[in-house]
């Protein structure tokens, strides 16, 4: 089966910069993939050209199968939210309209009933909305246009906690009537945690984790204790991290823990801390640790 | 292109209405002035106004377009056909508009408002196609400057309008130097000494040609 998207060798250079250097990647149909890094990192860069609204330097694109860039066969069956979107100077309910002609799939009700869960009217000017409320457009017309590909780029910048449960909530609902791609870029990692089947973490325009969520839940744990009995425990296993204060320490280790494990570390009076999507992703950016042993699709 | 030019209607009367009210309140001031008799320019109001429209029209509705799927190649047609049909409708509309003024006397008043000395001052196709011409020459060229300053900034546009004025330059010194003159004036009428107002309209026609070529070639690798 074609994945909904393929990505080989993908390089973009900038003046001065590489935003994205030899990407690798494949993201299955019907998914809810986690894009996750620091700032700059470039995942705006990839799901702009994954949108067709950047061009790549080198390397091979694939929507379905087919280059995105100037091709109308894959850009109507995909939809891209950004953060920083600009709009013609209109109001709510144009933009609405300019997307149902769009979107073959388009649901108008849907879109009406999510202003209404934003609190958000069609008759405003787009130019007074808060930065918050530009986001639930986004969102509105995300959800609504129903494609097939949905890529959010930071949808939710400015929302309230309420809103942004709000888009998880109705993310999901439309994901189990309508299933389709989605490939959601965030900071906010542990509150979407739930909601990713993959992960892929970019750092400095490479990709350093690709990997089913499931499959990293409990990969990576942090062993704190005495000094003497987390060197024991440790023993013989990959580490990421080591610190320690005196005479107690914390070291992270990567690999499942069984439940003989769990035994021995509590006669030792080890804690055993599974470590966050959050705190993963803090690992594996930003050059604290390579992720070498979690790359590749790691299965359930 | 369908999808696009109906994009580009979804608000109307910003398309269709903003030149001609801009241009029905040049005329109330004309009107309000007294006419004279003499051609004050009112009317190039219209065809300033076509040429923002197309650098807005890219600007400000070029990234939402490709936003919702749009290509490029598509967004480039679909709003310069819809320029050009607009184009094609108000150039009928000052024919209409001219023949009016010359059956009134101009308006009652002796306005000079539709009737431009040399360039729409013949008959009302005359009129039509030289301002249909015009019209569309200036919507295409305003998209291509929205065009070059998407893609390359002010920078790029400053560059793109010396250029312009190179290349300017270089014609009439050109044409000078082979005693053509077509730019020269006679300096009792200063109208164009060799060529007509059609030949002049079928000028425009090239550089609009040139102009939707040349916008068409920057829009293919603009980024947003």
């Amino acid at each position: 089966m074609t994945p909904a998207i393929s990505v080989t060798g993908l390089t973009r250079r900038y003046p001065g910069q590489v935003a994205l250097d030899d990407v690798h990647l494949t993201i299955g149909t019907g998914t809810i993939t986690g894009l996750l890094g620091r700032n700059g990192a470039g995942k705006t860069t990839l799901l702009r050209i994954l949108a067709g609204q950047e061009f790549p330097s080198s390397g091979s694109v694939r929507v379905f199968g087919s280059p995105p860039a100037e091709n109308e066969n894959v850009l109507r069956r995909l939809v891209l939210v950004r953060e920083d979107q600009v709009y013609p100077d209109f109001k709510v309910s144009h933009a609405l309209r300019a997307a149902s002609f769009c979107y073959p799939n388009w649901d108008t009700g849907l879109a009406s009933s999510l202003l209404e869960d934003f609190g958000l009217r069609a008759n405003k000017a787009i130019k007074s909305l808060s930065r918050g409320q530009r986001s639930a457009l986004g969102i509105t017309i995300g959800l609504a246009a129903r494609a097939e590909v949905t890529l959010f780029d930071e949808p939710y910048t400015g929302l309230d906690a309420v809103a942004r449960q709000v888009f998880y909530d109705r993310l999901l609902a439309e994901y189990a009537d309508f299933p389709r791609t989605v490939v959601l870029s965030t900071h906010l990692i542990d509150e979407a945690a739930a909601l990713f089947e993959n992960v892929v973490v970019i750092d400095r325009g490479r990709v350093v984790l690709d990997a089913a969520a499931d499959g990293l839940r409990g990969m990576v744990t942090t062993v704190s204790g005495p000094v003497l009995a987390v060197d024991s425990f440790t023993k013989g296993r990959p580490v990421w991290e080591r610190r320690g204060l005196g005479s107690q320490a914390s070291v992270v280790i990567v690999g499942q823990i069984s439940g003989e494990d769990r035994e021995r570390a509590r006669s030792l009076g080890l804690d055993l801390t599974p470590l966050s999507l959050q705190q993963l992703v803090v690992h594996t950016s930003g050059g604290q640790v390579g992720a070498g042993s979690l790359t590749g699709r790691t299965s359930a | 292109m369908i999808k696009v030019a109906r994009y580009q209607l979804v608000t109307p009367v910003m398309f269709l209405g903003l030149p001609w009210a801009a241009l029905a309140a040049v005329f109330a001031v004309n009107a309000a002035q007294g006419g004279g008799g003499n051609f004050r320019g009112g009317l190039a109001v219209m065809f300033l106004l076509f040429f923002v429209t197309g650098v807005q029209r890219i600007g400000r509705w070029l990234p939402f377009g490709l936003a919702l799927g749009a290509t490029r190649r598509s967004f480039y047609a679909g709003t310069a056909l819809l320029g050009v049909s607009m184009s094609l409708a108000s150039g009928l509309v000052i024919a209409g508009l001219q023949a009016i003024e010359r059956a009134t006397g101009g308006w009652g008043l002796s306005i000079t408002f539709f009737r431009v000395p040399y360039l729409l001052d013949g008959p009302w196709y005359a009129t039509w196609l030289t301002s249909f011409v015009g019209l569309s020459a200036l919507f295409v060229y305003g998209m291509w400057y929205g065009i070059v300053n998407r893609r390359w900034g002010t920078l790029g546009l400053l560059a793109f309008i010396a250029v312009q004025v190179l290349v300017a330059l270089a014609v009439t010194f050109a044409c000078s130097r082979a005693g053509v003159g077509p730019l020269r004036l006679r300096p009792a009428g200063a109208y164009p000494a060799t060529l007509s107002a059609l030949e002049l309209t079928g000028v425009i026609a090239a550089l609009a040609v040139v102009c939707l070529a040349g916008g068409h070639a920057t829009i293919r690798r603009v980024t947003v």
